[in-house]
């Protein structure tokens, strides 16, 4: 019986050592990890609008006006807004790209400006009748307006507008 | 003695304390977003897209080492990795292409029309071949008056149908090398609107509109190597064979419906599945899927023992892609269809090589206000038709 006791006791007391000195080891406990949030965006930030109701009003013609809003969103004073605008099929067989250009000389901190646009969204000179690629799509292609500003400070902004006309 | 009983109680507590969990510890931490995450296109978690921007896209194939796949975009055609890389065309863009099929992994067989030559309606193409790396976009017409042609089971080389009178055509075989070899001595009668080879390569079955009478609908089987040809079905008058029949392990599996039938008053024909079962010669309701099941395309897997079906479960259910398992009888969905249209053609869909995925084409529903995206025109997924991979969970990697 006493050696038994013995073992038993040698046992937990060799246990309880190891243990203490793991918990020693460990330094301080973990900590739960969180997802870092992504950088916040600073300096200058730009934003592009399309108007949604301008959008709608679109024809199929030229001299189309269509309304950029350009804000800026950032904290520093931009010395100058670059914006393009191309205007191009849903049909990727057609070259039938057209491209439209201005810039905005200086936008303060907070700042918003309109830009105008005028558009020739009439359909290219081939017609789509008679284009063999009309053949292998059933539907009509859909115009694309993509609209892209760049600053000299290096930000960026890009909007898309799918239009069905 | 107490002494001891004293130690044992005071080691015992030792270690329970040691033991204990402590609050900090083992937490478990959220994952985070990895980067490049998977982009949920409205088809389920599992679909990954395989091209991206504007284009009216379709007819994915995938290269035999299933590396690459190529698709008709507009018309013409091109081919991209199924990773990341660069898209590479292989037609010009005034290309009319219907199809394209991998004959080898440099070549592809392309079935459609050049520029000034696109024929209407049923009328028959030209299968070209295009092979890569020669620096141009130019075509080689490899056989004249083509009905349909199907990839042979390896991936090397296809089987073509070609119109020689009205009502008559030739079945040959255009080889990875480009050479059209006759395959079949006698003359396929009737106009053929489908065909796929067996498993084993050796028999061809076909879609056929009967000479004399284009309502009426036959399948056949021709034994290529003994040179003798069957009729396994005649259709009712008013019914159609969308697509090509599906040689499959468990029989020939094909889609039919009548003309003029829609869902719901529209244009989308209800088309049934119907199985010949090996042995038999009566046409049956494929198990698996359910009476009320409208199937629109099928494509039967590399190994013939399961059916990709593009389907509903029913009349007024959203279209998804579904795996009917032939031996089972199981019928899987692959895709979580949130408002996409999902292409029915009967060449929009494919397997890949290995059977653990099937490319099909889809986009988000079309809507008649304009749409504003804050991304470039080349990044949209779902404003356009697309290709997607939706993978064979497991099934594939099983056999």
């Amino acid at each position: 019986m006493l050696w038994i006791s013995g073992a038993a006791l040698a046992f937990f007391v060799t246990a309880g050592a190891f243990l203490m000195l793991a918990n020693l080891g460990t330094g301080p406990s973990e900590k739960n990890l969180t997802p870092e949030p992504p950088p916040a965006e600073s300096g200058p930030a730009l934003v592009l609008t399309l108007n949604q109701e301008r959008l709608e009003s679109l024809r199929a013609l030229p001299g189309q006006e269509l309304e950029v809003g350009v804000r800026n969103a950032g904290d520093e004073d931009l010395s100058g807004v670059n914006l393009t605008v191309e205007v191009s099929s849903e049909n990727t067989a057609l070259s039938d790209a057209r491209y439209y250009r201005d810039n905005v000389n200086e936008l303060p901190a907070g700042n918003s400006v309109p830009v105008r646009f005028y558009l020739d969204l009439s359909t290219y000179e081939s017609p789509m009748s008679s284009n063999p690629s009309s053949s292998a799509v059933p539907e009509p292609p859909r115009k694309i307006i993509e609209v892209r500003a760049t600053t000299p400070e290096g930000a960026s902004a890009i909007k898309t507008a799918i239009v069905p006309i | 003695m107490s002494w001891l009983c004293a130690a044992l109680l005071a080691a015992t507590v030792l270690l329970v304390v040691g033991c204990m969990h402590h609050p900090d510890q083992g937490t478990s931490i959220p994952p985070l977003p990895a980067a490049g995450e998977q982009v949920d296109p409205g088809l389920g978690p599992e679909a990954r897209p395989l091209s991206s921007g504007p284009g009216y896209k379709g007819s994915p194939s995938w290269s035999p080492r299933g590396d690459r796949i190529a698709f008709t975009v507009d018309g013409y055609v091109v081919d991209r990795p199924v990773g990341t890389g660069d898209t590479r065309r292989w037609t010009t863009r005034d290309f009319v292409a219907e199809d394209a099929e991998w004959i080898s992994k440099d070549d592809l067989a392309i079935f459609g029309a050049t520029p000034g030559a696109v024929p209407a309606g049923e009328a028959s193409r030209s299968v070209y071949r295009a092979r890569s790396g020669e620096g141009s976009l130019g075509v080689k017409e490899v056989a004249t008056g083509v009905l349909a042609m199907s990839p042979s089971p390896g991936g090397e080389g296809l089987i073509i149908a070609a119109e020689m009178e009205p009502y008559e055509s030739e079945l040959a075989l255009l080889r990875d090398s480009g050479a059209v070899d006759r395959i079949y001595t006698g003359v396929v009668r009737g106009r053929v609107t489908g065909l796929s080879l067996s498993p084993d390569g050796r028999k061809a079955v076909l879609a056929t509109r009967t000479a004399g009478d284009l309502n009426s609908f036959e399948l056949h089987v021709f034994d290529l190597r003994v040179g003798t040809h069957r009729r396994l079905a005649r259709l009712e008058e008013g019914t159609e064979i969308l697509g090509a029949p599906q040689w499959t392990k468990r029989g020939i599996c094909y889609v039919v419906g009548k003309e003029g039938m829609s869902i719901g008053g529209g244009a989308e024909p209800l088309y049934d599945l119907y199985t010949i079962t090996q042995g038999s010669d009566s046409p049956e309701p494929t198990p698996g899927v359910g009476e009320d099941f409208v199937a629109s395309s099928i494509r039967a897997s590399p190994d013939g023992e399961r059916l990709a079906v593009v389907g509903r479960l029913n009349p007024k259910a959203p279209i998804n892609l579904y795996v009917l398992d032939l031996a089972t009888q199981n019928l899987e969905d692959l895709t979580v269809n949130e408002d996409m249209e999902i292409k029915t053609g009967p060449d929009d869909l494919a397997w890949s090589p290995d059977g653990e995925s099937i490319a099909i084409v889809a986009r988000g529903a079309l809507s008649e206000e304009p749409r504003v995206r804050a991304a470039p025109k080349g990044a949209l997924l779902e404003d356009f038709y697309n290709l997607y991979e939706i993978p064979v969970e497991g099934r594939g990697a099983a056999r």
